[in-house]
């Protein structure tokens, strides 16, 4: 038996399975039990879509009822935490605004021709789409940045459609810097 | 099952009298409740498979301390990652291969290879186990003094059986590479075991 075939039956025989010379799974469990901490990029992101829907939202309300010129209306700063994934929802104050920009939508659309209404449905329901599948894609991998840039990029686009279905896009603060 | 908690993954099957098919099973409704975010279940894989994370760190390191830290990062990753573990592979094979990342990705971030190394050949190997003996505790010791990139190969394909291919996919090198590194891993080790008498 030469070097190397006496080299491989020793290596072989060598001990594959080692236990560790202390217990490492408290370290391990403090590590997976800590909640993990949304970056301050995710946390900044979601402050401006939540800014971008609500002021949305407040706009709306101060012009529902007016028959005159639009009023210019001061955008009010409302920070909410939110997250994003299969576990975690949008705050209510969000959510608040986007349901009043749904429901003007539906006033809206009924002043427009059919085919512009079945295009604008459509978009809302591709966003919608892409949510629903981005929020399923988070569940599995929460982490992933891609994901979360494009589920934010979702929310921001069906803001978007809502504040120019519903004539809102004048004198509402805006962000691009997202 | 709660007693698995409790008891040294290596030692679990033994003691409770278990095939390998209840075994098998058992990994496999611990994987399931662990992918259920149960951490309870996830310690019970780790129970199970502890002995063979650290085993590879620890011939992949050389090191003691930086296999324990190795085999904690090789966990937590899994627990992250455990969704998408589909049963393609083994669950011990998915773990030596995030076990591998771990590893590298610790080397990349330290840069003290060299350091590490040197420190090795200059002190009494800290790697020392009651698993090799004799004849087979040189040859550790000898495998611990490898340069990184021949000790990683040697490890993977001399002591583990896994193929150059499969050596060089963990390792992100091309098979050749890993060919290129056993061949210098024999030849040091060659070099270090025939002063050592070993037998041939």
């Amino acid at each position: 038996m030469n070097f190397d075939d006496r080299l491989d039956q020793a290596a072989r025989q060598l001990a594959k399975e080692i236990s560790p010379e202390r217990d490492l799974w408290p370290g391990i469990e403090q590590a997976i039990r800590t909640p993990q901490r949304r970056t301050p990029w995710l946390a900044q992101a979601a402050a401006v879509v939540l800014l971008v829907g609500a002021s949305s939202g407040i706009t709306y309300l101060a012009m529902k009822g007016e028959s005159g010129p639009v009023v210019a209306v001061q955008p009010e700063l409302i920070f909410e935490k939110a997250a994003f994934g299969g576990d975690y929802h949008l705050g209510p104050g969000f959510q608040d605004a986007r349901n009043s920009l749904r429901s003007q939508l539906d006033a809206e659309l009924a002043s427009l021709s059919p085919a512009a209404q079945q295009d604008i449905q459509a978009n809302l329901d591709v966003i919608h789409e892409a949510i629903v599948e981005i929020n399923t894609a988070l569940e599995q991998d929460p982490d992933n940045v891609l994901l979360q840039q494009q589920l934010l990029r979702a929310y921001r686009e069906e803001l978007a459609l809502l504040r120019r279905v519903g004539g809102l896009t004048r004198n509402v603060m805006t962000r691009n810097d997202i | 099952m709660e007693a698995l908690l409790t008891v040294s993954g290596s030692d679990y099957s033994r003691r409770m009298g278990k095939t390998h098919h209840d075994s098998e099973a058992d990994e496999q409704a611990y994987i399931r409740r662990a992918q259920r975010s149960d951490a309870r279940a996830f310690e019970a894989l780790y129970r199970l498979h502890v002995d063979k994370v650290y085993g590879l760190c620890l011939r992949m390191t050389g090191n003691v301390s930086e296999a324990e830290d190795c085999t904690q990062e090789a966990f937590i990753l899994a627990w992250n990652k455990l969704a998408k573990f589909r049963g393609d592979s083994a669950f011990s094979t998915w773990l030596h291969r995030i076990a591998v990342n771990a590893v590298l990705g610790r080397i990349r971030k330290s840069k003290r290879e060299q350091d590490r190394i040197q420190a090795v050949a200059d002190t009494e190997p800290t790697r020392t186990t009651a698993a090799d003996t004799g004849e087979m505790r040189d040859l550790a010791e000898a495998v611990d003094r490898l340069p990184e990139g021949a000790r990683h190969v040697f490890v993977l394909h001399a002591v583990y059986g896994y193929t150059h291919d499969e050596a060089a996919e963990m390792l992100d090198i091309a098979t050749g590479t890993s060919k290129a590194q056993m061949h210098r891993a024999r030849r040091l080790l060659a070099q270090q075991l025939e002063k050592q008498g070993f037998e041939s």
